[in-house]
C-alpha cells in the first residue's frame, strides 16, 4: 500500500514539474488575433496578397515603456491596412531569439520579421542569411544585409534637451541616471544628456547607476534611491518602468524635491509635480513607412543593405521618413508648465546666440535640429571624455556609425561606460 | 560617511523584510522536522496573489491576507506529500518552487506593467517619527516592517517558553518520543508547514505590494533560496533570523550604493549568493558541533509502524 502511494506521489511530482515548466516558458503565445485558420499563409508569399509582419519583443507588452510602444505601433498598422496581418511574441529571452525567428518564418509563414532589441542583432543577421527571401528589420542595432534593414527612433537629441532642463533645475549640481544595460544606445543617451546638463550648468555631474535589467521595478527603485542618497536631485533613466518617476514624485511629495524625465511612454500621470519632460516615440508611422514600401515593392530582399531608419527630430537620415520622436512627458506637452518659469529664469551665454534663457534655448535647439540647413548636433566638438582628453575635435561631428557604436562617456559623467 | 551608512541601513530594512517573513516561517517548519524547499514558489505565489487582490480590491491589507492564504495552501501540498505520503522532502519542495514560478507567471500576466494603486504607506508614529536622525532611520516604515520586527520576540517566546514551542521542537527532535507522549506528530507538522507557507506568502506580497510595488514575472529572483540559507544561518532561532535578514537586505542594497565608488556591479550582483555559500559553509562547521545543530529529525518522515 505504502509503495503504491509513493509511486503515485512520484507521478504527481513529475506531472507538477511538467506543468510548471509549461507555465514558466515566457509567453510564446502569439497575438490573440493570429489567424491560424487563414489558408493563404501556407502558400507562396506574394506581394499582392496579404503581407504578414511578425514582431519579436524583448519585454512584456504590458510594460510602460519600450515594448508597449512597439506594440502600439504594431496595432496601429494592423488596424489601418487590410492587406496586412501581424503576430508577435513577447518577453523573448535574447539568447532564445533565433528559435523564435525560425518559428515565425517556418511555421507562421511571416514575410517580414521585426526584432526589437539590441540583443537580437546577431540572431537576426543569421536569420537574414538563412532565409534570403524574407525581410528582416532590426531595431536599435547597426548590422545590415541585402534583406535586413535597421530601424531606430533615437532619443539622443531629446536626452540632450532634457539635459539642458536638468542642468538648469539641479540645486545640488548632481544629476542621476538609472540605466539598464551598458550598450551603445544607453551610452549615447547618457552622453547626450550629460552634454545638455553641462551646457546649462558646466559644474554639474551626471552619476550613472547600472541595474542590468530592462524591466525590474525593485532594482530601479533601489538604484534611484541610492542616487538620491548621494545628493542627486534630478533623475533621468533608460529602462522600461515608470519607477524612477514614481520615486521622484514620492520624494517631492514629502518635501525633498527630486525631478525626473519620462521615458518612452507618456508618464506625466505618475509625476504631476516632479516630471519635467521626457522622450516619446511613435513607432507606428515608422512601421507604416516600412510596410507600405514593402507592399508597393519599393523595398525588396535585395536592397535593404542601405536602409537605415534613424528617426530623429529632423525625420532622420532616411530622407522623407516621418518624424517619430517627440519631446515631453505627455504628447503635446513638451515641458511641464509647472517648470516653465524656473527654466525661463536660468540664463546662459551661448557663443552664437548670446544671453538666452534655457527655456528659449530648448526651442531654439529643436528648430536648429529640425532645420536641414543647420542640423545642429549635440555631438559636435570640442568634446572631452571622462579623463578630460579631447575626444572630438572642434567642429567635428560623430558619424551615425560612431554614434551607433559609442562606448565612452563624456566629461562630467561619473560611472563606467564598460562596467 | 555617516550619512552613507544611515541611508544604507534605512534602505536595508525594507529590503530585508521579505526575507525576514520567509525565514521566520521556515524556522518553524524546519523546527517541526520538515524541510520546505518550496519557499521560492510560495513567495512568488504570495507576490502575485497579493498584488492581484490588492489591485482589484484597492486594499493592501486584503492583498496580504490573500497572499498568506495562498502561501499556506501551497505549503499544504508539500505537507501532504512529505508528511502523509512520506516522499522525499527535497523533491517535493523543489516541485513546489517550480510549480509556483510557473503558475505565478501565468496568472500574473495581465498585471504586468500596472503600477499599484493601493501601495502600503509609511505610518507616522507621533513623537518617534519626528526624532532627529533616529526618526528618519527607524520610524518611517510601513506597518509590515514593524509587524515583522514584533513577530521576532513573539515567535521566539512561543518557541522556547511555551508548551506549544516545546511540542513543536520535540516533534522535530524526536517524533517517536513525542508520539509516545500523546502528541499528534502529523498535526503539529502540518500546522508548522502551513504557518511557514503563510509567512512566505506574506514575504512575497511585501515585495509586490510595498517594495516594488509592481508585479513582474520571477520578481522574487532567488529570495526564497536565500531564505533557506538564512534559516540555517539563524540556527533555527527567530532572533538570529532578524539579524540575517537585514544583513542580506543590506548586501542587496549595497549593489547600487557601491557602484558609484567604482566597485564592479557584476561582483556586487553575486554578493548575496557568495554570502549564501559562505553562510552554509560556516554554519555546517557549527552544526558539526551538534550542540546547536539542526533539528535531529529534520528531513525524516515519521511513521508509527517503522518505530
Amino acid at each position: 500500500m505504502r509503495k503504491n502511494f509513493a509511486r503515485l506521489a512520484m507521478f504527481a511530482m513529475a506531472f507538477m514539474l511538467v506543468l510548471s515548466a509549461c507555465g514558466g516558458a515566457p509567453t510564446t503565445a502569439p497575438a490573440a488575433e493570429e489567424p491560424a485558420a487563414e489558408a493563404p499563409a501556407a502558400e507562396q508569399p506574394s506581394q499582392e496578397e496579404t503581407l504578414k509582419a511578425c514582431f519579436i519583443y524583448v519585454g512584456p507588452i504590458g510594460d510602460i515603456g519600450w515594448t508597449n510602444a512597439h506594440d502600439v505601433g504594431r496595432r496601429y498598422v494592423d488596424d489601418k491596412y487590410d492587406w496586412l496581418e501581424t503576430a508577435y511574441a513577447e518577453s523573448v529571452p535574447e539568447a532564445d531569439s533565433e528559435r523564435f525567428i525560425d518559428r515565425f518564418v517556418v511555421e507562421e509563414k511571416c514575410h517580414v520579421v521585426f526584432t526589437t532589441s539590441f540583443g537580437f542583432m546577431d540572431a537576426t543577421l543569421a536569420a537574414a542569411q538563412k532565409y534570403p527571401d524574407n525581410y528582416f528589420f532590426h531595431v536599435s542595432g547597426y548590422k545590415r544585409a541585402p534583406n535586413m534593414g535597421t530601424v531606430m527612433a533615437d532619443f539622443y537629441q531629446l536626452y540632450y534637451l532634457n539635459g539642458l532642463m536638468a542642468g538648469a533645475l539641479t540645486k545640488s549640481g548632481k544629476v542621476g541616471y538609472v540605466a539598464a544595460h551598458p550598450i551603445p544606445e544607453l551610452v549615447r543617451h547618457i552622453d547626450a544628456f550629460a552634454l545638455g546638463v553641462r551646457e546649462a550648468n558646466p559644474e554639474a555631474t551626471v552619476e550613472v547607476n547600472w541595474i542590468f535589467a530592462w524591466y525590474d521595478p525593485a532594482k530601479a527603485r533601489e538604484a534611484a534611491e541610492a542616487l538620491i542618497a548621494n545628493g542627486v536631485d534630478v533623475l533621468a533613466f533608460t529602462e522600461d518602468t515608470a519607477t524612477v518617476v514614481q520615486v521622484a514624485e514620492e520624494y517631492t511629495a514629502k518635501g525633498q524635491p527630486v525631478y525626473s524625465f519620462g521615458h518612452y511612454s507618456p508618464m506625466a500621470q505618475f509625476g504631476p509635480n516632479s516630471l519635467v519632460s521626457g522622450q516619446l516615440v511613435d513607432w507606428g508611422i515608422l512601421y507604416e513607412d516600412i510596410l507600405t514600401k514593402i507592399h508597393l515593392g519599393v523595398y525588396t530582399t535585395k536592397n535593404l543593405e542601405t536602409v537605415d531608419y534613424w528617426g530623429l527630430l529632423s525625420g532622420g537620415m532616411n530622407l522623407g521618413a516621418p518624424v517619430s520622436v517627440h519631446l515631453g512627458g505627455d504628447f503635446d506637452t513638451p515641458i511641464n508648465p509647472a517648470f516653465e518659469s524656473q527654466l525661463k529664469a536660468v540664463k546662459i551665454n551661448d557663443p552664437i546666440l548670446g544671453e538666452i534663457s534655457i527655456y528659449d534655448l530648448i526651442f531654439k535647439r529643436i528648430e536648429q535640429m529640425k532645420d536641414p540647413a543647420v542640423l545642429f548636433d549635440p555631438f559636435t566638438g570640442p568634446i572631452n571624455d571622462q579623463s578630460g582628453a579631447l575626444k572630438i575635435q572642434p567642429g567635428q561631428r560623430l558619424t551615425v556609425f560612431e554614434l551607433n557604436t559609442i562606448d565612452w562617456f563624456v566629461e562630467g559623467v561619473i560611472g563606467k561606460a564598460k562596467p | 560617511m555617516l550619512e552613507f551608512i544611515l541611508a544604507a541601513v534605512r534602505a536595508a530594512i525594507p529590503a530585508g523584510t521579505p526575507l525576514l517573513y520567509g525565514t521566520l516561517g521556515e524556522v518553524y517548519a524546519e523546527r517541526s522536522g520538515v524541510l520546505n524547499l518550496g519557499v521560492e514558489g510560495m513567495m512568488i505565489m504570495g507576490a502575485v496573489s497579493g498584488f492581484a487582490v490588492a489591485q482589484t480590491t484597492g486594499s493592501a491589507g486584503l492583498g496580504i491576507l490573500a497572499a498568506a492564504i495562498v502561501g499556506g495552501l501551497l505549503a499544504l501540498i508539500h505537507a501532504f506529500a512529505s508528511i502523509t505520503l512520506r516522499v522525499n522532502q527535497v523533491v517535493s519542495g523543489l516541485a513546489l518552487t517550480m510549480l509556483g514560478l510557473g503558475i505565478s507567471g501565468m496568472i500574473g500576466k495581465k498585471f504586468v506593467g500596472q503600477p499599484l494603486a493601493a501601495r502600503l504607506q509609511p505610518i507616522h508614529i507621533p513623537g518617534l517619527s519626528d526624532l532627529p536622525i533616529l526618526g528618519e532611520l527607524l520610524f518611517k516604515f510601513d506597518i509590515m516592517v514593524y509587524l515583522g520586527i514584533l513577530l521576532v520576540p513573539a515567535l521566539w517566546f512561543v518557541l522556547y517558553k511555551t508548551r506549544i514551542g516545546v511540542t513543536l521542537r520535540s516533534v522535530g527532535e524526536n517524533p517517536s518520543a513525542a508520539d509516545a507522549l500523546g502528541v499528534n506528530v502529523a498535526f503539529v507538522r502540518y500546522a508548522a508547514v502551513a504557518f511557514g507557507g503563510m509567512m512566505a506568502g506574506i514575504g512575497g506580497a511585501y515585495l509586490s505590494i510595498s517594495y516594488a510595488p509592481a508585479w513582474i514575472e520571477g520578481m522574487t529572483a532567488g529570495a526564497g533560496w536565500i531564505v533557506v540559507a538564512l534559516t540555517i544561518f539563524a540556527i533555527w532561532d527567530p532572533r538570529r533570523a532578524l539579524l540575517g535578514a537585514y544583513l542580506f537586505g543590506g548586501v542587496r542594497v549595497l549593489q547600487f550604493r557601491l557602484q558609484p565608488l567604482g566597485v564592479s556591479p557584476n561582483l556586487l550582483n553575486m554578493l548575496p549568493f557568495i554570502l549564501t555559500i559562505l553562510v552554509l559553509w560556516l554554519s555546517s562547521g557549527q552544526a558539526a558541533k551538534r550542540r546547536i545543530g539542526a533539528p535531529a529529525a529534520l528531513m525524516t518522515a515519521y511513521s508509527r509502524e517503522e518505530r
